[in-house]
């Protein structure tokens, strides 16, 4: 908390420790991202990630193994059962994501066909083009 | 006498500093509050649509997608309000989506660049276009996530893509000299097959230490000294509670994909020299012909401005622009500094184009 002087300007005793401190700190940041960036701490760092997943692989087997005869004996699904499962959730989606887009355009085509109130009496009474066309064709084969 | 009253002044000064602290480290500030929907969903992701603001007949016609990182949540878009670049775009009129990634479990492991790019990308974008009534759209994507964003647009231009703006996008890996990624992930020192077979996913955890371990002093100690000074000023308490709940909520790299970001891209730099396949599909940055922004962070530490840049001389768009900023990789987005620079800057660049 500052104290105050006679105008009411706040002092600060701590200004002096502060800016000590950043200047500290500025200077080790400089050391560290130096550090970082040399192929000592790349090796170091990749030796350490390496010798940790080494020395936990038989215990993470161990555990899984066990594990997963835990669950078969009391008849529950393992975890990798259970990630199959989603997976195979995952595919149904994307069929289903599927047909709703196949949906989407049906309802497209459909939406962009004139609807039937806008056709003039003779139009509506006269057959459509195709449908003539089938027609006159059956009634030239039963000929 | 003044002097006595001192000493339990400072006293009862830092018991509520203390206070603050503690608090800030041990509660969680509500990020990403803009009002929104979800309109599809695909495993774990979602697309939200935000809830516009501004009427539709003063709405830009072509709707914006915002695709964030994968190992991050993307609220950093929407950090809090009055402060928030989904609210700021909302306000300016545009109709803004955006695509969640989401949590991937141990059944998502293998899932690959590949995946995200022709299953999710182009089912998302297909529903935001049935839903916008547009056969247009913008495309925005941050850090991997501008990774996804650039190859989905070299491999889909015929898609409807008008404008994609790029931040700090980690595509060119040819100077290698320059990104201390590349010298961790040297296959001299990093076993990536190891990892990711004693892993599956690569949790939160390690890539949130890389990322803070590029400059340690900065992440793990002048970020507390300079918050401890400031505990006494709540716009600095609240944006640094706001931003330490976006940092601490981590989300891991599906193993799959982390493969490809360390062989495919930092150690063989494929993207950029044609040779990435996706699916058997050579990724032709050439066929690339969207309207181009490429936001720099001038001060960015995990994508440096050397990675970003070059893609502007790779692709075919004639309309392209390199916009630089001054600060950091999550700053120019994030910052306090942002409203006044890099969003205005987009929202100009995008509302030319989004007509």
């Amino acid at each position: 908390m500052p104290a105050e002087n006679g105008n009411s300007k706040p002092i600060d005793s701590f200004e002096a420790f502060r800016g000590m401190r950043d200047a500290y700190l500025d200077a080790m940041s400089k050391v560290m991202i130096n550090a970082v960036n040399t192929d000592e701490y790349a090796q170091a760092s990749g030796a350490l990630l390496n010798s940790t997943l080494t020395l936990s692989a038989p215990f993470r087997q161990a555990l899984d193994k066990s594990m997963v005869m835990a669950l078969q004996q009391l008849s529950l699904p393992s975890r990798q059962e259970v990630a199959a499962l989603a997976q195979r959730f995952s595919n149904m989606e994307m069929r289903l994501d599927d047909m709703d887009a196949k949906l989407d355009r049906i309802v497209n085509l459909a939406s962009s066909v004139p609807p039937p109130s806008a056709k003039t009496d003779s139009e509506a009474k006269r057959p459509a083009p195709a449908a003539a066309k089938v027609a006159h064709q059956a009634s030239t084969r039963k000929r | 006498m003044a002097q006595a009253g001192v000493l339990p002044e400072y006293w009862s000064d830092i018991d509520q500093r203390l206070l603050t602290f503690n608090k800030l480290m041990t509660t969680k500030f509500a990020i990403g509050q803009t009002p929104k929907e979800v309109v599809w969903t695909l495993n774990k992701a979602r697309l939200y649509h935000y809830i516009p603001v501004v009427p539709a007949e003063d709405r830009h016609p072509v709707p914006l997608l915002l695709v964030f990182a994968l190992m991050n949540r993307p609220t950093i878009l929407d950090l809090r309000p009055g402060h928030s670049f989904v609210e700021y775009m909302l306000a300016r009129g545009y109709d803004v989506y955006l695509l969640d990634w989401g949590v991937p479990g141990l059944e998502d492991k293998e899932l690959k660049f590949d995946d995200y790019v022709l299953d999710y990308m182009p089912r998302a974008i297909r529903k935001m276009k049935a839903l916008s009534h547009s056969k247009e759209f913008s495309l925005l994507g941050w850090c991997i996530g501008a990774i996804i964003t650039t190859i989905y647009s070299a491999m889909r231009p015929d898609d409807g893509l008008r404008n994609l703006l790029l931040l700090t996008a980690p595509l060119d890996f040819s100077r290698q000299h320059e990104l201390t990624f590349a010298h961790w992930v040297d296959e001299k020192y990093f076993d990536v097959e190891k990892i990711i077979a004693a892993l599956g996913n690569i949790p939160g955890e390690m890539i949130d230490y890389g990322a803070k371990a590029l400059k340690p002093v900065e992440n793990y100690v002048t970020n507390y000294c300079r918050l401890w000074d400031n505990l006494d000023n709540p716009r600095v308490v609240e944006s640094w509670h706001a931003m330490n709940t976006w940092v601490t909520e981590l989300v891991p790299m599906a193993g799959g994909v982390y493969r490809q970001l360390i062989v495919d891209l930092y150690r063989n730099n494929r993207l950029m020299n044609g040779e990435l396949k996706i699916r058997g599909e050579s990724v032709d940055l050439k066929k690339l012909r969207a309207n181009l922004l490429t936001v720099i962070a001038e001060a960015d530490h995990i994508t440096p401005p050397c990675q970003s840049e070059p893609i502007v001389s790779k692709v075919s768009s004639t309309d392209k622009e390199v916009y630089r900023v001054n600060g950091g990789h999550i700053g120019i987005m994030a910052g306090s500094g942002a409203h006044k620079q890099t969003w205005p800057h987009i929202d100009e660049w995008l509302g030319a184009r989004s007509e």
